[in-house]
C-alpha cells in the first residue's frame, strides 16, 4: 500500500490530489464505519479512553467534570469528522480535497491510529505490532504525513474555512 | 463633637484585608502529554493552525512534548484552558489542565 498525495490545481484553487485504489478505499470506509461504532458505545474500551481521555490528570473530581461536560461534544465532533471522510471516499477515481477538507482529516486519521495503536499494544515509540493490522497503522501515517507535508506547503490562510 | 454620618468612611476600609482580591488569580495551563501515535510533523502543524504559534515556536514545543514527554502549551483562565484541552482531544492529542503552580 501506498499513500501518494499530490499537490495539484483544483477548480477552487489548490487542492490535494489522493490516488487510492479500491482496495484501499474500502478499507478506509470500513474502519472508519468502525471508529463510529466504537465512539457510540465502547466507554470500557481503553481505545475509547485514548479518544476521550481524562483533562485532568491528578483530580478524579474534576476530570469526571470535565468529562461530563465535554464527552457528548467530542463524540459528536469525532463521528461528524469520519462521516465527512466516508462521504469524500464514496465515488471511483482520484479524490480531490481542499485544502481545508484535508486538514479536517488529519484528526480523524490520528483517532483511527490511536485505535489500532491500542489494539497493537504500542506503548512506546520504538513499539510496532506485526501483521496485516501494523501494516494498515503504518499506512495511515504514510497517508496523514503525505496530507500534512503538502499541507505546510500551503499558507494557513488556504486552510481556514471560508468565511471563518 | 462627634457627627455620625452614613457616608463612607473617611479612611477607606483600612483595616480590611483585601490581599487576597487583589492579588491576581493563579493562571491555569494547558498541557500536552507525549504519545508514541502521533506524528510530530501533525503535532506541530495542531500548534500552528490552532494556537496560532509561528513555525518555530510551534516546533519548539512539538520538540519539548517529544523529548520533555509534555509541554505547556498555553497559559491563562481556567475556563479557558478547558476549551483548549477539549480542543487538542478533538485533535487526537491529550492535553489536560492544571493549575499553573502545581
Amino acid at each position: 500500500m501506498s499513500a501518494r498525495v499530490r499537490l495539484v490545481a483544483g477548480p477552487d484553487g489548490p487542492a490535494l490530489a489522493l490516488d487510492l485504489v479500491d482496495r484501499e478505499r474500502e478499507l478506509l470506509s470500513s474502519l472508519l464505519g468502525q471508529l463510529a461504532e466504537l465512539l457510540s458505545d465502547g466507554d470500557d474500551d481503553p481505545a475509547v479512553r485514548r479518544l476521550l481521555p481524562d483533562g485532568y490528570r491528578d483530580d478524579a473530581e474534576a476530570a469526571a467534570e470535565f468529562r461530563r461536560y465535554t464527552r457528548s461534544g467530542l463524540v459528536d465532533h469525532k463521528t461528524g469528522a469520519a462521516e465527512a471522510v466516508v462521504e469524500a471516499l464514496r465515488g471511483e477515481g482520484r479524490i480531490l480535497l481542499s485544502p481545508a477538507e484535508a486538514e479536517r482529516w488529519l484528526p480523524t486519521l490520528t483517532d483511527l491510529r490511536l485505535v489500532l495503536a491500542e489494539r497493537l499494544g504500542i506503548r512506546r515509540e520504538e513499539d510496532q505490532g506485526e501483521g496485516i493490522v501494523a501494516d494498515v497503522y503504518e499506512w495511515l501515517g504514510l497517508l496523514q504525513a503525505g496530507l500534512v507535508a503538502v499541507l505546510d506547503e500551503l499558507p494557513l490562510d488556504a486552510v481556514r474555512e471560508p468565511g471563518s | 463633637m462627634t457627627t455620625v454620618t452614613t457616608d463612607a468612611r473617611p479612611g477607606g476600609d483600612l483595616l480590611v484585608d483585601s490581599r487576597e482580591e487583589q492579588r491576581p488569580a493563579t493562571p491555569w495551563v494547558t498541557l500536552v502529554w507525549n504519545d508514541p501515535v502521533n506524528l510530530m510533523s501533525y503535532v506541530a502543524r495542531v500548534f500552528r493552525s490552532y494556537f496560532g504559534y509561528a513555525p518555530e515556536e510551534a516546533e519548539r514545543l512539538m520538540l519539548l512534548v517529544h523529548h520533555e514527554g509534555r509541554a505547556v502549551v498555553a497559559t491563562g483562565a481556567r475556563e479557558e484552558m478547558e476549551r483548549h484541552t477539549e480542543a487538542m482531544h478533538e485533535y487526537g492529542l491529550w492535553a489536560t489542565v492544571q493549575r499553573a503552580d502545581a
